[in-house]
């Protein structure tokens, strides 16, 4: 266990980002307000960024794959605030439309 | 004053306390550690006090996450966002990606969430959502299945750390074999890019690959990012009715 | 030093063109004022015939068979990425010409529209042209925050910002998981090229990592395609978008989701990754496809809204598309690949014709989107009756239309894979088939067998009766002369 503790490894970094996916899996389960469902999605995103990072820490010998993953995680950065941009326009033009943004009171549109 | 913007602007200050004490010290410490470390391959430099640093921002990680999606009062959620961000900035300093920890806090921390913020003040609605007691079972049964499967994907990754050298070779071996086959000008340029040793997650050695392997998605990430702002302007901007309006209501 | 070489932009001409076009049409919609913005329309056209034309000349350049990257692996250039390059720009003009016509009755001119439409475009070629999980990933994420925008292009409308919503908040949820089993194949292969992935993955012992990884991305993909269990967006988004735009994410979204996913399993992973049944990755499409008919199919069969028939049709016809998708990657040298392609081809020759009918029938006053709206069309605009009667009976797999043939040429491939170990699943997807003769022939039954109620007031445009004609003929001719079509793959 103390060395599960201290001695660090690439695992330790890796199942903290899954933890931190399955967070905001289950932010976007169980929360209905658009916003907050947003954020769920982003801190996804972020766990894949450590993912990422994590490994191509552990590929530091061979500097290819590495610097593969940093510009691949500098990449993912750059369409997550785009995404958030475009969200947070539609979350406006909803609300703009019906004064809320609850996804289960969006129920125009059923069988 | 409303009561509601009070309760924010506490909740806002003990949030930015929260910010300060986990991720000041935290940043601080990582960069020392990002800084005097030589990267050798796959080991770690393992001292108490780098061990204690992770364990304190995996906390500060995983803790502000909880909060974010906790939270009724969207402007603490993202507060707590924000915690989680600086939190994962240090992260990304323990890993040497120096240049990413800079700007996962520019970018999420300073942009991203600040746009947050001004959509939330737009709306104006703080908390209009009242915890369903009808779905909890179906709640339950969700946080059930997803703990399931954050325990199976830990054990997978849990064996990385025994592995992960080896796949490194292969990919090696694979990418000679590949990419030499499938155009002689790539191989040259991968060969350049092994010869060149950049101190690893340095801004040159960043920069050097995306300017070279990855110019093609550079360029197309600027494509998605005018989508983006085009798109946003196009839905979001008021419509024509309510700008006459107005207009008219103004003189 | 340098790694980027002249060489590389000459396979780009296709791409190319979508982007300038693009941000061409961005820039005139901000420097043109009013309503007298038919030339937007016009220019989105051309750009896309451009495009056609550039991606038939470097299709008629490359050898059947030969690759070349690009981009240090970045891009592929062969002859199934120009041929859907020429797909998805083909759509995109009918569609570009649909929009005019529709934009214009029901009063919602939005001059980025286009601008959006072609930028779209442009990622569905990046996913066609992907040789690596980064450009398939900008490609997705190019495509479908444009195709949100446009899903919620009609102010005012509210179910177009709901659908819109719904689209968005599923669409990023998948891109979640997308990055993430792309993050973990990266860590277990030690590249993001998909040729070194595939090198790295042949002739080994699939590890968990990968497993956990692939799991990820068939989660991704199926919402992308809407399969079912990740298709509840699927309707709601169908029915909310303008229906210009509900045509487009029909045939070209869809076709793009499919070019990604045979990117990404059959060539970056071939057949055997996931250890799980006999067939790898396959097992697991292989039962999704199976619910995936069913299900959709049965669905639709009480449905009385048109478009949201249209929807779950198109999720039934996803997981036809699945069946080829499985063929081609447990035997790559059969005719899968080709089949799925000549599939798509005619799916939204189909579909684009369908919606084009859609919005010719409605006007600002009723838009006729409920069966019922549909009442005796037959007798009253008999031509327009017979256009969709083609298309429905194309939808449904009756000869002598292209749907026939699409859906015949799959379902032999599927059988000839791995001596017929796929007969369960062609046996589903015929009586599938059968199912769906029934409500797709229900909207036949209404045009000629009951009476109007109301004189039908469609729209008069010659943009539009030329998607209809255009259409109609294109699935009638590969009904006939598939064999040139199928040549026309060059696979």
């Amino acid at each position: 266990m103390t060395s599960a503790f201290y001695d660090l490894t690439v695992s330790h970094f890796l199942i903290l980002a899954a933890a931190l996916f399955m967070i905001g899996v289950a932010g976007v389960l169980l929360r209905r307000n658009a916003i907050i469902v947003m954020m769920s999605i982003e801190l996804m995103l972020n766990a894949a960024n450590i993912t990422i990072l994590a490994f191509s820490r552990g590929f530091a010998g061979e500097h290819r794959a590495a610097f593969q993953g940093q510009t691949f995680a500098l990449i993912v950065i750059a369409i997550a605030a785009a995404e958030a941009a475009v969200g947070l326009a539609i979350v406006v033009t909803v609300f703009r439309s019906r004064r809320h943004s609850d996804i289960d009171r969006l129920t125009l549109l059923k069988n | 004053m409303n009561q509601v913007v009070v309760r924010w602007l506490w909740v806002s200050i003990a949030a930015a306390l929260v910010v300060f004490f986990v991720a000041a010290p935290g940043l601080a410490l990582a960069a020392e550690h990002s800084a005097q470390a030589e990267v050798s391959a796959h080991t770690f430099k393992n001292s108490k006090a780098v061990a204690f640093l992770f364990w304190f921002l995996a906390a500060g990680t995983l803790g502000g996450s909880i909060f974010v999606i906790t939270r009724r009062n969207m402007v603490t959620a993202v507060m707590g966002m924000v915690a989680t961000f600086f939190a994962i900035a240090g992260l990304f300093l323990m890993l040497y990606a120096s240049f990413l920890a800079v700007m996962q806090v520019l970018v999420y921390a300073g942009a991203i969430m600040v746009l947050f913020v001004f959509v939330i003040m737009i709306l104006n609605r703080p908390e209009d959502e009242p915890w369903a007691i009808h779905g909890l079972l179906g709640k339950g049964m969700a946080a059930i299945g997803l703990l399931y499967l954050f325990k199976r994907l830990a054990s997978i990754l849990w064996q990385v750390k025994d592995t992960h050298g080896l796949v490194v070779e292969k990919a090696q071996l694979a990418a000679d074999v590949v990419l030499n086959h499938a155009d002689p000008g790539v191989a040259a340029g991968t060969k350049e890019l092994i010869t060149r040793s950049y101190q690893f997650g340095s801004v040159e050695g960043v920069g050097y690959t995306l300017f070279s392997n990855y110019l093609f998605p550079f360029e197309a990430v600027s494509i998605v990012l005018l989508v983006a702002v085009v798109g946003a302007i196009a839905i979001a901007r008021p419509l024509h009715k309510e700008a006459e309006m107005a207009d008219q209501e103004a003189p | 030093m340098i790694t980027i070489t002249p060489n590389d932009f000459l396979y780009l001409g296709p791409l190319g063109v979508l982007t300038l076009v693009g941000f061409l049409l961005v820039l005139a919609e901000a420097f043109t004022i009013g309503k007298h913005r038919q030339f937007l329309m016009q220019l989105t056209v051309a750009g896309c015939v451009l495009a056609m034309l550039a991606a038939i000349v470097t299709w008629r350049q490359l050898q059947p068979g030969q690759t070349i990257s690009a981009f240090s692996g970045m891009l592929i250039a062969d002859r199934m990425s120009m041929f859907l390059i020429a797909l998805f720009s083909g759509t995109t003009a009918l569609v570009a010409m649909l929009g005019s016509a529709h934009q214009s009755e029901y009063g919602w001119e939005v001059g980025e529209f286009y601008g959006l439409m072609l930028l779209a475009t442009a990622g569905m070629a990046m996913i066609a042209m992907a040789g690596d999980l980064v450009t398939i990933f900008i490609g997705i994420e190019t495509m479908s925050l444009a195709v949100y925008v446009m899903t919620a292009a009609r102010r005012g409308s509210r179910g177009g910002s709901e659908g819109a919503m719904k689209y968005f908040l599923m669409g990023a949820f998948a891109s979640g998981f997308l990055v993430y089993g792309m993050a973990l194949l990266y860590g277990a292969t030690g590249s993001t090229n998909l040729a070194v992935i595939r090198g790295v993955l042949a002739g080994q012992a699939s590890s968990p990592l990968t497993v956990a990884a692939v799991f990820l991305l068939i989660v991704a993909f199926g919402f992308k395609v809407a399969a079912i269990p990740f298709h509840m967006w699927a309707p709601d988004a169908y029915e909310g978008a303008p229906t210009p735009v509900t045509g487009f994410m029909a045939a070209a979204v869809k076709t793009a989701a499919f070019a990604g996913m045979i990117r990404v399993f059959v060539f970056g992973l071939g057949g055997d990754v996931v250890p799980f049944g006999h067939i790898g990755w396959s097992t697991i499409f292989a039962i999704m496809a199976a619910i995936t008919m069913t299900v959709g199919n049965i669905a639709a069969l009480r449905q009385e809204n048109v478009k949201r028939m249209l929807a779950y049709s198109s999720i039934a016809h996803a997981g036809v598309l699945l069946v080829g998708i499985v063929t081609a990657g447990i035997d790559p040298a059969g005719e899968g690949l080709s089949a799925v392609l000549f599939y798509l081809l005619s799916y939204s020759a189909t579909t684009v014709g369908a919606f084009g009918v859609m919005v010719w029938i409605g006007n600002r006053d009723r838009e006729r989107v409920l069966i019922s709206d549909w009442y005796g069309l037959g007798a009253a605009k008999p031509a327009a009756a017979l256009v969709m009667t083609i298309f429905m009976l194309s939808f449904a797999g009756i000869p002598p239309t292209g749907g026939f043939f699409a859906k015949f040429i799959l379902f032999k491939s599927a059988l000839m894979a791995q001596d017929g170990s796929l007969l369960w699943l062609v046996i589903i997807g015929v009586l599938n088939s059968m199912i769906s003769i029934y409500y797709y022939l229900k909207l036949v039954m209404a045009m000629y067998f009951r009476e109007a109620t109301g004189e039908f007031k469609p729209l008069r445009s010659g943009a539009l009766t030329f998607v209809l004609v255009t259409c109609g003929l294109l699935v009638m001719h590969m009904g006939m002369m598939p064999s040139r079509w199928l040549g026309y793959l060059g696979i």
